[in-house]
């Protein structure tokens, strides 16, 4: 627990200071601000100062519920009022029909999860501006339905509730209990962001939003996480605004269904600080009373002038503090931290183990080919792994040794031809996607390096220590201890892209370390580790294999390919050529051709 | 260290606010001055403020000047806000407003809460009033007012002007999809039901659009003899322009408000193409002034006060209002609101004695009974009273 | 049949005018990917320009293009170099967004205090004059934009193959890493796209001005319309662009006609979500366009 929320070493002042204290004076700390912004309305004793605290609980809430999707999951909605907009219309239309607004709260979360994950789930295709079009289209279509049903939404004219006061109703003469409910709501949404941020989903999210395909690598199902995320943003969403509609006693659909108000919410998050867990909070405590005052001052001068001046604020704002304010106080505590470049220390010498026996089969690839259209990358492409073995595969360049790589681990979709592969019970199974394969045990690096680049090295391993152990306490055990292996015990803390090359490719190996797999496939991980090390990394390797896991590495470095392999596949232009013991592979006519060119082979002869 | 800063501000406020509470009574004028609604928002608001002075140039109320505090209502969250800062720190002793009727909606749901009197001086939607509040006045005519006078004219003036029956006439009813279209569109359809008239279309249509071309040609091939248009500037000048140039020719447009009172829609669209289309909305300025005493000495007064022309009658209206409503709290006992609810139930004044020419005596639901819309025609270029025929300077004309 | 000919012909005059509006959109979404919620704006303020310059100088609106689309090329330029050039490093690509919506937000509110609430009325200057083909009935003003925006699409289409700028501009689009490495200044490109959108954009005002009336917030009814048409049309594909503006006349005006003016934004909408889902890389994607989507 020692620093739960980091998101980047720009984050909050808040959580690199939390991070050097104890953590009873942090919560204290923490509980103190918040109660100080619960207390201030309440002593002031002022309807207009409540309000205004109202307003900014309820844009922090929103904010901060919008933020699991936009900021952790990096899916940036600009449709999250139809969630607040479904939320306000269950909350009312049942009241209307003499149900509690506390019970229409959780109808309306239910119908928004709904919503949510039927509308997310084709849209998580999209990327970037596309998704957010997605949404404002959404959101369009909702506002026309809410004026078209009448009969259910009161159409333009919008909906009242019956003025019934009392807790039971959430409407009240008195002022203290809705900003009670609202700082809740806060509360509970500020609560869920720091539970999904500081558990494994949190990370999940992070890395797919970072590197998807590396994330589905590490065995995270990246559709699946980003669902519960949006299902969880919406239910929260909703809630609360039922409770905005209670509060304002009145909707109608342009009023809620609305693009700015959308657009508002996403802003408070940036303004604030992105993808972190106070960022939304601190947007709305700033801009809130900003643009009241600016509308006090300048709403009166004359037409316009006070949303012109908004809208310059906004784009200094964005241009000068484009990582929010939370990243703003950020980077003055630590401004040196993101300028540093990493260099990995020496990879830690591997105590060894004897060498089990090596086993039955435990991959069987057989007949595999890839083609894209007329073009045929891989060709009847047959091998097997037994347990134990490391397994050697080289070939020249474009031979087809990473598009096999993707075949074995659910990246692309064979043509044709199968892969197995044996569960731990022993059964032979055939996975299909890159989820099947990492539950299954098989791990992979990439040989263009995929690193979460806004999470720090410890939570890069994290994220495939997950694969094994979902306690965040045992998964930063096992990044730590990993990352000591592969020589990054010194950069725990430091982001993922401040590394070299060669240190982005061991912390590659050390996220599918961490994963624990049965079978490891190696992508070109010599790559860019200097002579030194490269021997040490051959010892690490082993000391692997001593423990049981088969290995397919894909290597250029000889020296690594002749000390590792049992045995050695040689691919060439998509076919295999050769096949066998190291040292008779490599003294292969047609491997040294195919290497080569056949100049060289008659100059031997 | 935000906070610390907004505290002494509040701080500041509320000194401020206690130090200026002598002897004045203050009065709450929550209006949209900002965004979309802003601009007449802003005209009705000066309505009230001509009414203000005029009431403390004969001496103010119960001898106490009066003070108006400015609310910026600029979207249905900020009326509350504003509601809620006018009663809570500025201490109002009722809030005048609104021109939006969701603002208004708004807001005076927070008043009723704190049981301060609120007085709707121009927002047209039924739900103004008719939330049974303890508290809520309306003086202006409303959204039924404008579809009963729209279908009155239509069977009382079109139909014998084209020398048909009522029931002959195809009628189309167009309306932008807001509450405002949406509920003036929904009394037509009822009114004219009533009177057995024949609506061959009804359709909403979203008011920030840039074609009605399909609208128009959906008209056409229905035959609708005349248009009932509720709307706003931009798709009056839009309906009017491809109406035209689609050689569409009803033998009556009939806009309700909106649009259709605006000078610059008549230019934008042409003086030619829009004569004679018709109009019913809030009293306007060219009427026949013995049905309206004191329309001319309030143009004055607007004209020395802000340099120009009223720019539509919401102001007139915010002005009658907000004028009958301070003199009957002058004949009250303090400002205590029930005081203030006392007086004001009191009011009646008769038809023809406003500038606005409609009298003033509210029912059970604070709804003004007599408030009563205008109907107008443009001609030449000038949108002149037409209707009823009390107030008309002109006569109604239907082209054959 | 007659009515349904109107029908169609009003479709395919919508079309031509969202097309003009998008072409400039196009390439600033389609080559510098900046999702450009100013894009309504600049069509307002290219609007506002035509409006003073015929009101105050007398010019003919359509000449007016000349000095209002250079004046909109400066704008674009000016927007990119100091506002979105300054983010293009930001970690987060969404932050442009925001940007662009602080820009419109501000250029809105700037027409309200300088013009008012009230519209602003460019005089038609005979582009108003129907034509009656047949039983149909067009405007002149909307043949001149569907001719116009033909050519637009067709010299911009030539000057992206033909000239060494334009090369220089889709070898960006295509691989921006790639084309700084070929020696190619991208920034200078971007700004360059940009001010060529913009001044699209203000081409495309002196003719809109004429026929619809302008007001601070006119541009706010164009810009989701012209973000569907040009995903619809594939990124960055003009020819494309312009064939999702016909599609989206037509539905418009059909959908108005036959279903309904209150719901056709439902309809529009919806076959815009459609088919982002279903055929994310738009209906004419090129093979110049990058896929949008996760492989």
């Amino acid at each position: 627990m020692r620093k739960t929320v980091t998101d980047t070493t720009l984050d909050t002042a808040m959580t690199q200071a939390r991070s050097k204290t104890l953590p009873w004076k942090r919560i204290g700390l923490f509980a103190a601000g918040m109660l100080a912004l619960l207390i201030i309305p309440i002593l002031i004793g002022n309807q207009f100062v409540s309000h205004i605290f109202v307003t900014i609980f309820i844009f922090a809430g929103l904010s901060t519920a919008w933020n699991i999707v936009g900021g952790y999951a990096g899916q940036l909605s600009l449709g999250h009022a139809i969630f607040y907009g479904i939320g306000a219309y269950a909350g009312i239309i049942l009241m209307n029909l003499g149900i509690s607004p506390w019970l229409g709260m959780f109808v309306g979360a239910a119908v928004s999860m709904v919503v949510a994950v039927a509308i997310s789930y084709p849209c998580f295709r999209l990327r970037g501006p596309f998704f957010s079009l997605a949404t404002i289209a959404f959101l369009e279509v909702f506002r026309v339905l809410a004026l078209h049903f009448r009969e259910l939404t009161g159409g333009a004219t919008g909906l009242m509730i019956p003025l019934k006061f009392g807790w039971e109703w959430m409407v009240f003469r008195d002022r203290t209990p809705g900003l009670l409910i609202a700082f809740g709501m806060l509360m509970v949404a500020l609560g869920v962001a720091w539970w999904i941020r500081s558990h494994r989903l949190g990370f999940y999210l992070v890395a797919t939003r970072e590197r998807e395909s590396a994330a589905q690598a590490a065995g995270v199902s990246t559709v699946k996480v980003r669902l519960i995320a949006v299902a969880a943003s919406a239910a929260l969403t909703a809630m609360i605004g039922t409770f905005h509609a209670m509060y304002l006693t009145f909707i109608d659909p342009s009023s809620v269904f609305s693009l700015t108000t959308s657009i508002q919410i996403a802003m408070f998050a940036l303004i604030g600080g992105i993808g972190t867990i106070f960022g939304p909070l601190v947007g709305a405590l700033f801009l809130v009373p900003l643009s009241e005052l600016a509308r006090g001052w300048l709403g009166a001068q004359a037409l316009g002038l006070h949303g012109f001046v908004y809208g310059i604020v906004l784009v200094l704002v964005v241009l000068f503090m484009p990582n929010g304010i939370v990243g703003l106080t950020g980077r003055f505590f630590n401004g040196k931290n993101d300028e540093k470049k990493a260099q990995a220390a020496p990879i830690a010498a591997a105590a060894r183990a004897s060498r089990p026996p090596i086993g039955n089969d435990i991959l069987v690839v057989d007949h595999l080919d890839k083609h894209f259209g007329g073009l045929h990358v891989t060709r009847d492409v047959s091998l097997t792994l037994k347990e134990g073995e490391i397994l050697g595969l080289i070939g020249p360049n474009g031979a087809g040794k990473t598009t096999v790589f993707n075949m074995i681990s659910g990246f692309l979709k064979p043509s044709s031809g199968t892969v197995k592969v044996r569960a731990a019970d022993g059964s032979m199974m055939m996975p299909v996607t890159p989820g099947d394969f990492a539950a299954i045990g098989v791990g992979r690096t990439f040989q263009i390096v995929q690193p979460f680049a806004a999470m720090t090295v410890e939570e890069n391993i994290m994220v495939g220590a997950f694969h094994r152990h979902s306690d965040v306490r045992e998964a930063r055990e096992v990044a730590r201890e990993t990352a000591h292996r592969m020589g990054l015990g010194h950069y725990l803390d430091a982001e993922a892209r401040g590394l070299t090359i060669g240190g982005l490719k061991r912390l590659e190996v050390a996220r599918v370390m961490a994963m624990k797999p049965r079978i490891l496939l190696l992508d070109e991980v010599m790559a860019g580790i200097n002579q030194a090390d490269v021997r040490r990394a051959i010892d690490l390797m082993l000391s692997i294999r001593d423990t049981g896991v088969s290995i397919i590495a894909i290597e250029h470095v000889m020296q690594a390919v002749m000390s590792l392999s049992d045995r050695v596949i040689v691919l060439s232009s998509g076919q295999i050529i050769a096949e066998g013991k190291t040292q008779d592979v490599v003294r292969d006519k047609q491997v040294i051709e195919a290497y080569l060119g056949k100049d060289f082979v008659h100059a031997e002869a | 260290m935000k906070l610390p800063n907004l505290l002494k501000m509040t701080a500041a406020a509320i000194v401020l606010s206690a130090s200026a509470a002598h002897a004045d009574v203050k009065f709450g004028a929550l209006y949209p001055f900002s965004g979309q609604l802003a601009l007449l928002g802003e005209e009705s608001a000066r309505g009230l403020e001509i009414a203000v002075d005029e009431i403390n140039a004969a001496g103010g109320i119960q001898g106490e000047k009066v003070v108006l505090v400015k609310g910026d209502a600029v979207d249905n969250n900020q009326a509350i806000g504003e509601a809620r800062r006018l009663i809570s720190l500025e201490k109002v002793s009722a809030i005048f407003g609104t021109y939006s009727s969701a603002r208004s909606i708004a807001a005076s749901q927070v008043a009723e809460l704190s049981g301060i009197p609120y007085f709707e001086l121009g927002a047209v939607a039924d739900e103004v009033t008719s939330r049974g509040l303890k508290y809520m006045f309306r003086t202006n005519p409303y959204a039924k007012d404008m579809g009963e006078m729209v279908v009155d004219m239509v069977v009382e003036k079109v139909a014998p002007g084209l020398g048909k029956q009522p029931s002959d006439l195809k009628i189309g009813i167009i309306y932008e999809d807001s509450s405002y279209g949406t509920s003036v569109s929904k009394h037509q359809a009822d009114f004219a039901k009533e009177k057995g008239l024949n609506i061959v279309l009804s359709s909403g249509y979203p008011a920030a659009t840039v074609d009605m071309s399909s609208l128009v040609l959906q008209l056409k091939q229905a035959g609708a003899d005349v248009v009932l248009q509720t709307s706003y500037q931009n798709d009056s000048v839009l309906f009017l322009q491809q109406a035209n140039e689609a050689g569409y020719k009803p033998a009556a447009v009939i806009g309700g408000g909106g649009g259709y009172s605006m000078q610059p829609t008549a230019d934008a669209v042409g003086h030619d193409v829009i004569e004679n289309v018709l109009d019913v909305d809030f009293t306007q300025f060219l009427v026949n002034t013995k049905a309206t005493p004191g329309l001319e000495a309030f143009v004055e007064a607007y004209k020395k006060k802000y340099g120009i022309a009223p720019r539509s009658g919401h102001s007139l209206n915010n002005y009658v209002g907000a004028k009958a409503l301070m003199e009957s709290i002058g004949k009250a006992e303090g400002f205590e609101p029930d005081a203030i609810v006392e007086a004001v139930k009191a009011i009646d004044i008769a038809d023809g004695q406003t500038a606005a020419g409609y009298g003033i005596k509210f029912g059970e639901n604070g709804q003004n009974e007599r408030a009563a819309m205008m109907g107008m025609q443009w001609q030449g270029g000038k949108l002149v009273a037409v209707y009823p025929d009390a107030a008309a300077v002109s006569k109604l004309n239907v082209a054959k | 049949m007659e009515t349904f000919l109107q029908v169609l012909v009003s479709g395919l005059m919508l079309g031509a005018l969202f097309a003009i509006v998008s072409v400039g959109l196009t390439l600033i979404f389609g080559i510098v990917k900046v999702v450009n919620f100013a894009h309504g704006e600049f069509l307002m303020l290219g609007m506002y320009l035509v409006y003073l310059f015929t009101t105050k100088l007398g010019i003919h609106p359509l000449l007016t293009s000349v000095i209002v689309a250079p004046l909109l090329f400066v704008a674009g330029v000016a927007t990119q170099r100091f506002i979105i050039q300054p983010l293009m490093s930001a970690r987060d690509d969404h932050i442009q967004i925001f940007a662009t919506v602080g820009l419109s937000t501000a250029l809105i509110n700037l027409a309200l205090l300088l013009f008012g609430a009230d519209i602003a009325n460019t005089p038609a200057s005979g582009l108003r004059t129907p034509i009656t083909i047949g039983p149909v009935r067009v405007l002149l003003g909307q043949l001149v934009i569907l001719a116009v925006s033909i050519m637009l699409v067709i010299g911009l289409q030539a000057f992206l193959k033909r000239t060494q700028t334009g090369r220089a501009i889709r070898a960006v689009a295509q691989n921006r890493a790639a084309a700084q490495l070929m020696g190619i200044n991208v920034n200078r490109i971007y700004m360059l796209t940009f001010g060529i959108g913009a001044a699209c954009v203000g081409l495309a005002a002196s003719m809109v001005a004429p026929l619809y009336p302008t007001s601070p917030n006119i541009g706010t009814y164009f810009v989701l319309t012209a973000f569907v048409v040009v995903v619809l049309g594939g990124l960055g594909s003009l020819t494309g662009a312009f064939a999702g503006a016909m599609i989206i006349g037509l539905i418009d005006s059909f959908a108005g006609f036959y279903i309904g003016s209150d719901v056709r934004e439902v309809v529009v909408f919806g076959m815009f979500l459609l088919i982002l889902i279903l055929k994310p890389s738009g209906l004419f994607s090129n093979r110049l366009s990058l896929s949008h989507v996760s492989p």
